[in-house]
């Protein structure tokens, strides 16, 4: 890549007028693209608004992620592919057994998966799915009343996910004991909780 | 005759509506004697988060009445559960081998399924919902349906010849699946599984005494709101697993679900509440005045929400 070329990026990214032939060549570069990225990030970094987790092959694993997606048998409109297709599904029928076992490989594959992207994270993995339910779509993080500094709204977030691993643990080990004492205790009617609807 | 025929339709209805209600009466009964009394082996997944997790799973009767049962998990460390009559044995790699009195095992499967599901029909409705065909066998489709919006769905497949459990889903009421059971294997066998039979003899750890005051502790706070039918059935006060914070505890149940709620004082004033899923089971945290609330269940997070806010303290 020449000096030119960046320097193209480098007016792009500072929102300098160009020409629609180097446009172009900037959008079609692979190469141009990732300084484009890059100069933003470095750009973000310079600026401190970057977020607190920067993923920056978002785009690619995104890709692999749709390619990764197993195949949705919805009803399509019927084109003689499809009815070549069909014949050759007949066949596969017999082994419909097998379906099940495959299935459930599926879904350890996806688990597997899960695993390595939580790897390379300085966080600790997320065993426990966050699912918005009250208030906004947002990770558990955010809900954190809002902290100073980034570093210490990392930190509020990795305490807070430590938090719910150690109850989610406690609540099991307690389940366990569970029987222990409603068997020996048999409560009165009178210790149970009035309810009001 | 226009009314007539109206009030004849009505009351077709809703006998159908009874005959389906003590078709899943029957179904369930069926189930509990069969987990009680049958020798099966079997395999399940629980598939929730996006993670399947396999297990193993045997019970059997002896000759001389001894029920005898073993559930392993099969990834990752060793997890076996034994249970023999009331003891139930957790050998767990990292933790020393401990037995407790207990008639059931704490596993995927509720227990109350083994025992008498008619106490459940004051808070949850019974719909049969006809045959289907799971793990290659003829199932009968049953639900298990909340008569309130504060808890989930159980919708439950049974094996119509033997009544066993083949599969069972924990719904929300939007019908969307929290978390499921698959079974992957059943086999039924007139005598007991020879491996299942060691146990009856094999020593098993020593069973952990707890002393009885140690559930019944009394708290000066309460929960001023529960869904109808939770029920107090422990208190106690412990330290937290894994963060060690000192923690007043109570546990409810209804039968089916059981809920955990924690009550410890907090440096902090305040901490906006926070809610995470693991599967069906909800945990919500937060702080307000000093005082820290989580809530740990199989329950709608606005339900938990609702516990939570309602912890009232006795003024003294």
């Amino acid at each position: 890549m020449t000096e030119n070329k960046f320097e193209t990026v480098s007016s792009l990214v500072d929102d300098y007028q160009l020409s629609d032939d180097e446009l172009n060549s900037a959008l079609n570069d692979e190469q141009m693209s990732d300084t484009w990225s890059r100069y933003h990030l470095i750009g973000d970094v310079l600026r401190d608004d970057t977020l607190a987790e920067i993923n920056i092959d978002l785009s690619k694993d995104i890709a692999s992620a749709i390619a990764a997606e197993p195949t949705i048998l919805a009803p399509k409109r019927t084109t003689l592919t499809q009815k070549f297709k069909g014949s050759v599904t007949k066949l596969v029928k017999p082994f419909g057994q097998v379906a099940i076992a495959a299935s459930a490989a599926t879904l350890m594959i996806i688990g597997v998966q899960q695993n390595i992207a939580g790897n390379d994270q300085i966080t600790p993995n997320q065993v426990v799915q966050t699912n918005p339910v009250l208030g906004t779509a947002a990770p558990v993080s955010y809900q954190v009343e809002q902290t100073p500094s980034k570093v210490s709204q990392r930190e509020a977030y990795i305490a807070q996910q430590r938090r719910f691993q150690a109850l989610l643990a406690d609540h099991n080990q307690q389940l366990k004991l569970k029987q222990v004492a409603s068997q020996k205790t048999n409560l009165p009617e009178s210790a149970t909780v009035n309810s009001q609807q | 005759m226009k009314l007539f025929i109206t009030l004849s339709l009505l009351l077709v209805s809703s006998l159908s509506i009874a005959a389906e209600n003590n078709d899943a009466f029957t179904a369930l009964q069926k189930l509990s004697h069969s987990l009680r009394t049958l020798n099966f082996s079997t395999s399940f997944v629980v598939i929730k988060n996006n993670n399947a997790e396999p297990y193993h799973w045997a019970h059997g009767v002896t000759e001389d009445n001894i029920e005898l049962e073993v559930l392993s998990v099969l990834n990752g460390p060793h997890r076996d559960i034994v249970r023999r009559n009331n003891i139930v044995s957790y050998l767990e790699m990292g933790n020393t081998p401990h037995s407790i009195n207990s008639a059931f095992i704490n596993s995927p499967i509720p227990e109350i399924l083994s025992g008498n599901t008619t106490q459940l029909n004051e808070y949850y409705d019974f719909v049969s919902l006809g045959r289907s065909r799971i793990l290659g066998r003829t199932a009968d489709s049953i639900r298990i349906v909340s008569k309130d919006p504060y808890r989930f769905n159980y919708w439950l497949w049974l094996d119509q010849e033997s009544g066993l459990l083949l599969k069972l889903a924990v719904m929300n009421k939007q019908g969307q699946v929290l978390e499921q059971v698959q079974f992957t294997h059943l086999e039924l066998n007139e005598a007991i599984n020879p491996s299942l039979q060691q146990v009856k003899t094999s020593e098993l750890p020593k069973v952990v005494d707890l002393p009885e005051e140690i559930n019944k502790q009394e708290h000066p706070w309460q929960a001023s709101w529960l869904p109808v039918g939770f029920k107090q059935i422990n208190a106690n006060t412990h330290r937290i697993l894994h963060t060690q914070q000192p923690s007043e505890f109570k546990m409810f149940s209804d039968g089916l679900v059981d809920v955990s709620v924690y009550v410890s004082p907090s440096e902090e004033a305040q901490r906006q509440s926070g809610i995470v899923y693991d599967g069906a089971t909800v945990v919500f945290n937060g702080i307000s005045n000093n005082i820290e609330v989580s809530v740990v269940g199989k329950i709608p997070a606005e339900t938990a929400q609702k516990i939570a806010d309602s912890i009232t303290f006795n003024l003294n």
